[in-house]
């Protein structure tokens, strides 16, 4: 790659972003899914919020939800990946996901709670910055990566750099066990970004 | 009965927490502590309210509602607050520092 022309090398590299460019153009939902999605999360959340169950409040909630998702559609549902129908979409996020994630999440909480207890009392902290590499490229799923990450134990994230195809996270890491970026970015990672790739592109 | 647990498993993360900040050496590993105090203690202590009130559903909705936005918000402003130091200056107290390797 280094013995390769300057102007040979940046053609390769408009040819790769190009490439990146069009497969995530071909995987990305039709636009009624992108509303009718956007609808279901913001009408539920209206539910929780007013507090009421007339009808006349879910009439108004609907229509007003409605009209909100045919104009900001792209915000939410932008990043994630087309896979089935969106019947089964709506059910595997719902019933599946969602879930799994909120039980994982909450053991880590506890679990990290725990850890900075610990290396409060004792004090055998080793901090250091190290950087990891993701799989993901999306906004939303870098988003949602980068504060998971940051939610479990000992952990911190500093910074994302995008660059052509890879995208990279510095971590601030209160113990540091490994400087290797495959081994820490599995203990760092654990198993939120394999089941985050099924979602997010 | 639960809710006397969780509330007691909140303020004992809330006092390591302090105990953190007062201990630790530098802005970031002070802000590990302060952010398990904010996550720990108050989503417990609001899921024991939760449990305990004598309120309708929705309101008790709206406690975890509450509990899922602090959830939301807290890794946003601890990264805020870390870039924003590392990018005014302060060194931090490491072993080794792979971010000042790339942005020299």
């Amino acid at each position: 790659m280094s013995r390769i022309p300057f102007y040979l090398r940046e053609r390769l590299d408009e040819i790769r972003q190009r490439i990146l460019f069009e497969t995530y153009e071909a995987q990305k939902l039709p636009k009624w899914e992108q509303v009718v999605l956007t609808w279901i999360a913001l009408f539920s959340f209206w539910i929780v919020i007013s507090g009421n169950t007339q009808s006349e409040n879910l009439f108004i909630g609907g229509i007003a939800t409605l009209v909100i998702s045919l104009f900001m559609y792209e915000m939410l549902t932008e990043d994630i990946r087309q896979t089935g129908h969106i019947v089964e979409k709506i059910l595997y996020i719902s019933l599946f996901v969602i879930p799994q994630y909120l039980f994982i999440m909450a053991f880590r909480l506890i679990e990290s709670n725990f850890k900075v207890a610990k290396h409060a009392i004792l004090m055998d902290i080793n901090p250091g910055i190290i950087k990891i590499k993701t799989d993901l490229h999306s906004d939303t799923g870098i988003t949602i990566l980068a504060n998971s990450i940051t939610l479990t134990p000992g952990t911190l994230t500093l910074d994302v750099d995008k660059k052509l195809g890879e995208t990279y996270l510095y971590v601030h890491w209160i113990d540091v066990e490994t400087l290797n970026r495959e081994v820490a970015g599995e203990k760092i990672k654990g198993d939120i970004e394999a089941w985050l790739k099924k979602i997010f592109w | 009965m639960i809710e006397y647990l969780l509330l007691l498993l909140g303020e004992s993360i809330m006092i390591f927490g302090t105990l953190g900040i007062l201990r630790f050496p530098d802005v970031y590993t002070r802000l590990h502590a302060a952010t398990k105090c904010d996550t720990g203690g108050a989503m417990s202590i609001l899921i024991a309210l939760a449990i305990a009130s004598e309120a309708s559903l929705l309101i008790k909705l709206k406690f975890l509602v509450l509990a899922f936005l602090i959830a939301l918000i807290n890794p946003m402003v601890s990264h805020a607050i870390a870039r924003g130091a590392y990018k005014y200056g302060i060194k931090p107290k490491v072993v080794v520092d792979m971010y000042a390797w790339d942005n020299p």
